[in-house]
C-alpha cells in the first residue's frame, strides 16, 4: 500500500561483537482506547507482513497485556518502525530491549 | 450509510448520505486547520500529541532526535491523506469508490479523526455510544461512534478483499 511511509524495509546492519550493540532495540505498540482491533491487526499485518494468526496474537497482547513487542533490530530500524506505526495512527515507541 | 464492502479490482464501495458526507467534510477540515496551526498555539494540545507522539519513553533526548527525523514526512503524509480523502468524498453524499492507494488514505485519515476525537472526548474502554442524543456532548460521541464503524467496514471490506486476491 502506498502511503506516506511506504512499508519498504531498512536492510539490517551487522551487529558488531560488543556487549552493548549485542542487545538488539525494539519497537513496542502500547494499548490505547480508540484504535479498533481488526484496525490493529490489520496495520500489522500489512506493515510487517505477519500472517493473520501471528498479527492477531500480538493484537490481543496489546490489548490485554498493555503492550506487546512488534519487532527488533537495529535502532535504525526500529525508528522507522515506529514512524510507520505513526503513520497509522498506533501508539509505538522504540527502545533498547530490557 | 452503507458500510464498506470489498467489490470487483480490489475496490471497496460505500454510500454516504449527504449528511454524513457534510460532517465528514467538515472533521476533515478541522484537522487541517489542527495540523497548520502553529506550534504556539497547539504545542500542548492532547490531541496533536496523540497524532503526532513521542517516538520513546523516558529518554527526552532521543525522542527529540525521532521528531526532528520524522516529524516532518509525518505531517506530510497525512496532509496528503486528508487531501486524497477529499478528492474522494462526494460533497453530497453518494457513493464513495476506492482503489487499494485511496482507502489506505481512507483508512489512515479516519483514524486520525477518531484518535482526535476520542482524545478531545476523553474516550475510554468503557465509554459507551450515548442512548439518546440530548447535548453536544453525546451529538460528537455519536459521530465518534458513526465514524468507529465507517472505519470497522473499511478495514473489514479490505480484508475479504485481500482473501479475495490471495
Amino acid at each position: 500500500m502506498a502511503g506516506p511511509l511506504a512499508p519498504t524495509r531498512t536492510p539490517e546492519t551487522t551487529v558488531e561483537e560488543h556487549s552493548d550493540l549485542d542487545r538488539p532495540w525494539v519497537t513496542i505498540v502500547w494499548n490505547d482506547p480508540v484504535n479498533l482491533m481488526n484496525y490493529v491487526t490489520f496495520v500489522l499485518q500489512e506493515l510487517f507482513g505477519y500472517d493473520e494468526p501471528t498479527a492477531t496474537t500480538l493484537m490481543l497482547q496489546v490489548h490485554h497485556e498493555g503492550k506487546a513487542i512488534v519487532s527488533s533490530g537495529p535502532r535504525e530500524r526500529m525508528e522507522h518502525d515506529t514512524s510507520r506505526l505513526h503513520a497509522y495512527g498506533l501508539w509505538a515507541t522504540y527502545q533498547k530491549d530490557s | 450509510m452503507k458500510p464498506f464492502k470489498s467489490a470487483r479490482g480490489g475496490d471497496v464501495v460505500a454510500r454516504l448520505d449527504p449528511a454524513e458526507a457534510g460532517v465528514v467534510g467538515l472533521l476533515l477540515d478541522q484537522l487541517e486547520q489542527l495540523l497548520e496551526a502553529d506550534e504556539d498555539d497547539v504545542g500542548g494540545d492532547p490531541v496533536m500529541a496523540r497524532l503526532l507522539p513521542d517516538g520513546h519513553r523516558g529518554d527526552p533526548e532521543l525522542a527529540a532526535d525521532y521528531r526532528e527525523l520524522t516529524e516532518a514526512s509525518l505531517r506530510s503524509g497525512k496532509a496528503d491523506d486528508l487531501a486524497m480523502v477529499r478528492a474522494t468524498l462526494p460533497p453530497d453524499g453518494g457513493e464513495v469508490r476506492l482503489d487499494p492507494e485511496q482507502a489506505g488514505a481512507w483508512l489512515r485519515a479516519t483514524n486520525d479523526l477518531r484518535l482526535a476525537m476520542g482524545t478531545r472526548l476523553d474516550i475510554s474502554e468503557d465509554t459507551e455510544p450515548p442512548e439518546e442524543v440530548t447535548g453536544e456532548e453525546d451529538q460528537q460521541l455519536a459521530v465518534y461512534y458513526w465514524l468507529t464503524a465507517l472505519q470497522g467496514s473499511l478495514v473489514d471490506a479490505l480484508v475479504a478483499g485481500r482473501g479475495g486476491r490471495r
